[in-house]
């Protein structure tokens, strides 16, 4: 076994990161043939809803997922609006999950279609970690239809990077000597964790690239940053300790938004409030993971950030239960101030399928 | 041995009582009718071994004798000759059957009748008469709410609880629940039963449509029904019923009245477009309005519809599965109907407001829980 360079004693630990294309947008490109070749966003209509996720096509247009499909149909008037399909998309999940685990049983599925496997020592006895990904991308091809980009490297962090790298269809391998120039290269706001808000904010701090973020020192980071700064250090210098979970559950979902123009009265925080609750089902479905208790975020103006939550008896599953909820705790909030954010999550995370409209039953 | 016998006639009957046999048996001779010739009496029998039906009607022969004959070849070459006499020779060594008629002959390999299991005699039975009328409408009334869960036996039947005062009918499903009652019918010895669903959906299909007396006797472990030139002998379900009246609420606070027709087809439409899965719809009431609504978040389907009311107590909203409803108004024949219900989570209970003559309907049904339920 190959030891990692330098300081690091540690076996070198060898990590896939796969990620399908475009995934819901492909299943239905592939179950479909009339919408391949044509930008197609999954979710949403031309009026309302979020794009759960969006084609290569569309995406030329600048179409991505989460954005409003008002303005994806903005940005692509011929784009094909499809109702998303989850059983389908949790089945071909399942099949390309049982692929995972013919090589090894540490797999750590991120959503449906994303997981971080760790094939340091695989059931197939592979010893090259860009073969076995290599092997995977050809199996999920084979057996679906679908393409799959792989990031192959020897932590978390830097196989996520590596599969953003080159997508779609990509194997992009960072090896340990390549990761300190890999990571200096890289642009801020392509950092995984790194969004658009923290990347602009970065920029405004002189950081453009993972060679500036280097310069930083732990502790500014983290005052500028908060507890995240401890992560920013540790990944500008390609450290990731984490393990590949098998058992890992998200602790919450959520979505929220930040508006170009302040909110001011409640009708358009409540319209408001409907998109993002569509965005959170949508995450629902994706994570399959149930939760009862919701939290509503609101920031005003001044910044001041305030927030309420509410547990109810069953898994909040769908739209309809979000907003009903999402409302009650709208009315619990004295609407005073110009509202900047808002923002919807569910805690209390179970993997667990709810016993959705459960026919009740007498006592006998 | 011979016999000869109208074709017609003898499909007839012989359609009367098929409906107990089953596609594969236990026993593969249960796929034959067995027949028994005595003289010019024909008596025929099938059976699944849990029931049995035996049809009884005149021929021409001077023979006595049996053979098992299979069914389903005889009722087909029945049902497609035309009206005539036709003659049955049976080698009793070979167990060959031979059917003659103007068009032709027909040879079917029948079976030893000394294999075909023995049907109960009625044996220490308790005897009581119901006419075929109110027996009819006791099962039609409730079988359908019977379960298929062959876990809990006891509800894959119609419990009969008999006294000197009336005659009660329950079935249930574990969600629903129905009693149906009739003052007119005591006896004077207490008894409980319970009935299998193939039984009493059989003996239901085969009520002559004239009112005719029907005599049952329960021994320990069959029933048997007779009537006419029928008689049916069934297994009785060994199981405790379950305590069905703790579950009737005595004082739910909200009560609606309701046109009956009114309500069935703004069910049948709405629930058009409820979830294929749970067929749940929604009920939103409020003083003398009613809201129905469904949706399919899968298909974006959804529907409303208000309906007037009269509706005392408060505000509530309650899912139920319209499959439910829509079979139990389907049962009633009241031009109003009365729904009292007390939570979301609580049992509502249905009763006809106008009442048929000596019957008392009660219907009971478990909500679904919604989930935005808060």
């Amino acid at each position: 076994m190959r030891v990692a360079e330098e300081n690091n004693l540690q076996p070198m630990r060898r990590i896939i990161h796969i990620d399908m294309d475009a995934f819901y947008a492909s299943v239905e490109q592939r179950d479909f043939p009339t919408l391949r070749g044509k930008p197609v966003a999954v979710g949403g209509s031309r009026e309302r809803g979020v794009v759960a996720a969006a084609s290569y096509e569309a995406r030329k247009f600048g179409v991505h997922s989460a954005m409003s499909s008002r303005k994806a149909y903005a940005n692509c008037p011929h784009i094909v609006f499809v109702k998303p399909r989850f059983d389908v998309y949790k089945e071909v999940s399942l099949q390309i999950r049982s692929i995972f685990l013919e090589y090894t049983e540490l797999v750590e599925p991120l959503s449906l279609d994303e997981a971080y496997l760790d094939v340091t020592a695989n059931k197939k006895q592979l010893a090259s970690a860009r073969h076995t990904a290599q092997l995977i991308k050809d199996q999920i091809k084979l057996q679906t239809g679908l393409t799959a980009s792989a990031g192959v490297s020897f932590n978390k962090f830097l196989a996520k990077t590596a599969t953003d790298f080159q997508k779609p269809d990509g194997l992009t391998v960072i090896t340990p000597k390549q990761a300190k120039e890999f990571i200096a290269k890289l642009p801020i706001d392509k950092f995984y964790g790194v969004g658009k808000v923290t990347a602009a904010k970065m920029q405004s701090l002189g950081i453009f690239s993972g060679a500036d973020l280097m310069q930083w020192e732990e502790a500014a980071l983290v005052k500028q940053f908060g507890k995240v700064g401890h992560f920013y250090y540790q990944i500008s210098r390609a450290q990731d300790d984490r393990d590949v979970n098998p058992n890992r559950i998200r602790k919450s979902l959520g979505a929220e938004s930040t508006f170009e123009v302040d909110l001011t009265d409640v009708d358009s925080v409540k319209e408001e409030l409907a998109r993002i609750a569509l965005d959170v089902d949508g995450r629902i479905n994706k994570h399959t993971a149930y939760g009862k208790t919701l939290t509503l975020k609101v920031k005003f103006s001044d910044f001041k950030q305030i927030t309420r939550s509410k547990t109810v008896l069953f898994p909040i599953t769908d739209h309809s239960s979000i907003m009903q909820i999402a409302y009650q705790l709208c009315d619990e909030i004295q609407w005073t101030k110009p509202v900047r954010l808002l923002g919807l999550s569910i805690s209390g995370l179970n993997r667990e399928i709810p016993f959705q409209n459960q026919q009740l039953s007498f006592p006998f | 041995m011979k016999f000869e016998v109208s074709s017609s006639t003898l499909l007839k009957q012989l359609s009367a009582i098929s409906g107990v046999i089953t596609t594969n048996p236990i026993v593969p001779i249960l796929e034959n009718f067995l027949f028994q010739i005595n003289k010019n009496k024909l008596t025929i029998t099938a059976s699944d071994l849990q029931t049995s039906i035996i049809a009884e009607m005149e021929i021409n022969s001077n023979d006595s004798g049996s053979i098992a004959v299979p069914a389903k070849i005889l009722i087909d070459t029945l049902k497609g000759l035309p009206d005539q006499p036709v003659t049955f020779l049976v080698d009793e060594n070979t167990y060959g059957v031979e059917l003659k008629s103007d068009n032709g002959q027909y040879k079917l390999s029948g079976e030893n009748a000394t294999d075909f299991p023995r049907v109960p005699a009625v044996n220490r039975a308790y005897t009581l008469e119901f006419s075929s009328d109110v027996l009819g409408r006791a099962i039609a009334n409730t079988i359908f709410a019977t379960s298929t869960d062959e876990l809990r036996p006891a509800m894959t039947g119609v419990y009969i609880q008999l006294n000197e005062n009336n005659a009660t009918f329950v079935a249930t499903d574990g969600h629903r629940l129905i009693r149906y009652r009739r003052d007119d019918a005591g006896t004077n010895t207490d008894l409980s039963v319970i009935i299998p669903r193939k039984a009493l959906n059989l003996l239901k299909a085969s009520l002559p449509s004239e009112s005719t007396p029907v005599k049952m006797e329960f021994s320990n472990s069959n029933a048997f029904f007779s009537f006419n030139n029928i008689r049916m002998i069934c297994r009785l379900i060994d199981e405790r019923f379950p305590d069905y009246e703790n579950a009737i609420p005595n004082n739910n606070p909200n009560r609606l009245s309701i046109g009956r027709v009114e309500l069935l087809s703004s069910l049948r439409r709405i629930s058009i477009y409820a979830n294929r899965a749970t067929n749940q719809v929604r009920l939103r009431i409020a003083k003398n309005d009613l809201l129905i609504s469904a949706e399919d978040l899968d298909f974006s389907n959804e529907a409303n519809e208000h309906l007037p009311c009269e509706y005392k107590g408060e505000d509530m909203e309650i899912g139920f599965n319209a499959r439910f409803l829509i079979e139990m108004l389907n049962n009633l024949s009241s031009k109003t109907i009365n729904i009292e219900l007390s939570a979301p989570n609580r049992a509502g209970l249905i009763t006809p407001d106008e009442r048929e003559e000596n019957e008392d309907i009660l219907m009971l049904v478990m909500p679904v829980m919604l989930n935005n339920y808060a």
